[in-house]
């Protein structure tokens, strides 16, 4: 447990952001161009420029709706052992998604991603253990005619068991989608019961903007009772002011118009407060998430998240870096580990580098790494009368061994994150095993589980149902990729055929 | 078998050879020594108790520990049950004239107090079935020699945390020249500043950067020992 939050606004503070946001959606407005969108704003009391197709949110709409946020969300995964809920279970680690490229985890040259790459990401992805959440990592660049979301979302879901997030282009594609979703479990309302892909879209484009599709996916989704939430994405300096302040206020009101739209549809629907700020890199004009001030503001937002009693969600572990290097280890580092001190319950972190733009396979296990710190920050001193072992420094005593106790045995697995990616050995054993830097120890556990099979595929009867319906899908199998071996099995600790034996 | 009591008198001896490899393997302390009376009281020799049993046991742990599968807690854990069954043997080891696995005089040199490594070492030592004497922390030219004397030991090991405390182990050696003991004795050192150059150049036998590396090669050269 952290016992305070970090926090960068005070409480008076919050309010006055929360104040200049409903005086930005009363007195500004958002340009709302879909037009159902449009229609239920007004049905509801928001006001319409006809003329600019510019709706006004008076305050007591907003706050009004403000009243059914519910508070927490729960991602469904297609083993309901994964299923997650925040806060509770948070913070949580998210893929980042939607790359058209990929680092060839063979040549180390960057190319456009396939489906066979996105069934490797998935099966990486899926043994993982501090990754929790499977954001559909990369575009298809063979997607067959009219398989354009299908081709990324089957090799998904047939690699992992974990819950899928994930963007489609329009509600025709989210058809598809489901229905992929409904042929995994069997049925339409087997899976409506435990819909285990949860909807992405960005409803609101910065600034202020509400446009046709997105909007679309919303009405559709939330009325349909689809799982699904928005991301705000303004880029200081661009979209929105050049200040971190006017930028968090500017955002918290395109996440209040998307919440209070989405209230309107079906009241008590589900949301996270979800943000990705930036501030716009004023040499260049360079899009910058691997900037501090990207963590910065997802601290602000994570704490008006909390004001609106809404779980949160950063794209706190981004970088600008070309490869998982230095710079990708402190951008994907630092921004995570203050938005979780202040509270952040989600984090969009891994898998990406050069801004969203390229997946590397190195990066997810690096990050992975990354993302069991930052839990294990969270985990915090975990306080108690045992684990201040007052009783066991007695019995070691002044110049006294620890590591020789059962207390210690006990704890050696659960204490301290045990790394695999950051190197402990002495330089001479480093040599010896081949002088790797991070990046080259992390593709090496690439290697180790992308040669084994992956245990996570659903069954051939499923498949035959799946492709009965979808006669030109993608293969969607984690294969080696060529070049690479299956490998042997790893061992484990030797287990007792019998219980220890009692003593007459 | 899914016996909650297990009754080590009806058990075969090949069984109960495998039941102590479990428990050293688990750290049990108590249980080892059961076995190892059992062991005897069937006629088998302290010998064969030795290397059938616990050498064989504990074999088997050094290379989970090796290939990562058991953490050092459990080699500790592993080592105390070894020391333990091996508190029995010995005695009667030296009686039988059986070779020894080896004794071991270990300490801190003078002016260094630090000793985790030099305790590690030790007790994973002792976890290979080396009698080990350890003097502690702080020991100067006397203190190793008079425990030479009274021990007459296979191996010395000398270690030291300090780059200002690690040339006292050239002093200690040089003083085993001057009594013209050096050749009956592998001198052993470690420590985090040490290296191999430094080793080389001090005259000791090896530089160990680990306790599993010291038990290495304090077996090696137990083994070369024996066989001249």
């Amino acid at each position: 447990m952290i016992s305070q939050f970090a926090a960068l606004l005070t409480p008076e503070q919050v309010e006055q952001v929360h104040e200049a946001s409903l005086e930005i959606l009363a007195n500004v407005g958002l340009l709302v161009r879909n037009e159902k969108a449009r229609a239920l704003l007004v049905q509801h009391g928001c006001l319409l420029d006809s003329e600019t197709d510019i709706v006004k949110f008076p305050r007591r709409i907003v706050e009004h709706f403000r009243a059914a946020y519910p508070p927490t969300f729960t991602f469904h995964g297609r083993d309901p052992q994964y299923d997650r809920t925040i806060p509770d279970d948070g913070p949580l680690a998210m893929t980042a998604s939607s790359a058209p490229n990929l680092i060839d985890p063979v040549t180390g040259r960057e190319r456009r991603a396939r489906s066979d790459d996105m069934a490797r990401i998935a099966h990486l992805f899926n043994e993982l253990p501090a990754l929790d959440l499977f954001s559909v990592s990369v575009l298809c660049d063979d997607a067959p005619e009219g398989y354009f979301s299908l081709s990324r979302y089957y090799p998904a879901l047939k690699n992992t068991v974990k819950p899928v997030r994930g963007n489609v282009p329009n509600v025709a594609e989210a058809k598809k989608v489901i229905r992929l979703g409904e042929l995994i479990a069997g049925g339409k309302a087997v899976y409506e019961e435990r819909p285990f892909i949860t909807h992405h879209y960005c409803a609101v484009v910065s600034p202020l903007t509400m446009d046709f599709d997105s909007t679309e996916l919303l009405l559709y989704l939330t009325k349909n009772n689809y799982p699904g939430y928005a991301t705000i994405v303004p880029n200081a300096g661009l979209t929105s002011p050049l200040t971190l302040l006017g930028t968090i206020a500017q955002g918290n009101a395109e996440f209040m118009a998307w919440a209070t739209l989405k209230q309107m549809v079906r009241p008590g629907a589900e949301l996270i407060y979800s943000a990705l700020p930036t501030v716009g890199d004023m040499r260049t004009g360079a899009y910058a998430p691997g900037g501090i001030e990207t963590g910065m503001m997802v601290m602000g937002f994570a704490q008006m998240a909390r004001y609106y009693n809404v779980p949160s969600a950063g794209y706190a572990g981004l970088t600008n870096a070309k490869l998982a290097d230095a710079q990708a280890g402190f951008e994907k580092g630092m921004s995570p580990s203050i938005g979780v001190l202040a509270g952040l319950d989600l984090v969009n972190v891994a898998g990406l580098i050069d801004a969203l733009m390229t997946f590397d396979f190195s990066m997810m296990v690096i990050d992975d790494e990354i993302m069991a710190m930052i839990k294990r920050v969270k985990r915090g001193l975990e306080f108690s009368a045992e684990n201040l072992a007052l009783n066991l420094i007695a019995e070691a005593g002044p110049a006294g061994m620890f590591l020789d106790k059962q207390h210690t045995v006990d704890r050696m697995k659960s204490c301290a994150i045990l790394p695999d990616v950051a190197d402990r050995d002495p330089r001479e054993t480093w040599v010896k095993k081949g002088g790797l830097d991070a990046q080259g120890k992390a593709m090496q556990r690439v290697k180790e589980i992308l040669t084994r099979d992956n245990p996570a595929v659903f069954s051939p009867v499923v498949d035959a149902r799946i492709r009965a319906e979808f006669t030109n899908l993608v293969a969607g199998d984690s294969v080696p990729p060529p070049g690479w071996k299956r490998a042997s099995q790893t061992r484990d600790r030797k287990t007792r055929r019998r219980r220890k034996h009692i003593r007459q | 078998m899914s016996d909650d009591e297990i009754n080590l008198q009806e058990m075969p001896i090949a069984e109960i050879l495998e039941l102590m490899g479990e428990d050293l393997y688990d750290g049990y302390a108590e249980e080892v020594v059961e076995e190892v009376n059992e062991c005897l009281s069937r006629g088998m020799t302290p010998y064969d108790v030795l290397t059938n049993g616990l050498v064989a046991g504990m074999d088997v742990v050094g290379v989970d520990f090796r290939d990562g599968i058991l953490f050092v807690p459990e080699v500790l854990m592993a080592a105390r049950a070894m020391k333990a069954g091996m508190s029995i043997l010995r005695p009667l080891l030296a009686e039988t004239g059986a070779q020894k696995v080896g004794t071991m005089v270990i300490g801190t040199v003078k002016g260094d107090i630090h000793d985790i490594g030099k305790n590690l070492v030790s007790m994973m030592m002792e976890g290979a079935g080396f009698e080990v004497i350890n003097l502690g922390i702080n020991n100067d030219v006397e203190s190793f020699l008079g425990a030479i004397e009274e021990h007459n030991p296979d191996i010395l090991g000398m270690s030291a945390l300090l780059t200002t405390t690690m040339p006292y182990m050239r002093v200690v050696i040089n003083a085993l020249k001057e009594k013209g003991i050096r050749n009956e004795i592998v001198v052993l050192v470690g420590g985090a500043p040490l290296n191999d150059a430094f080793a080389e150049d001090i005259e000791a036998d090896a530089y160990c950067r680990d306790a599993a590396v010291a038990v290495e090669t304090a077996k090696k050269f137990m083994q070369i020992r024996q066989s001249v």
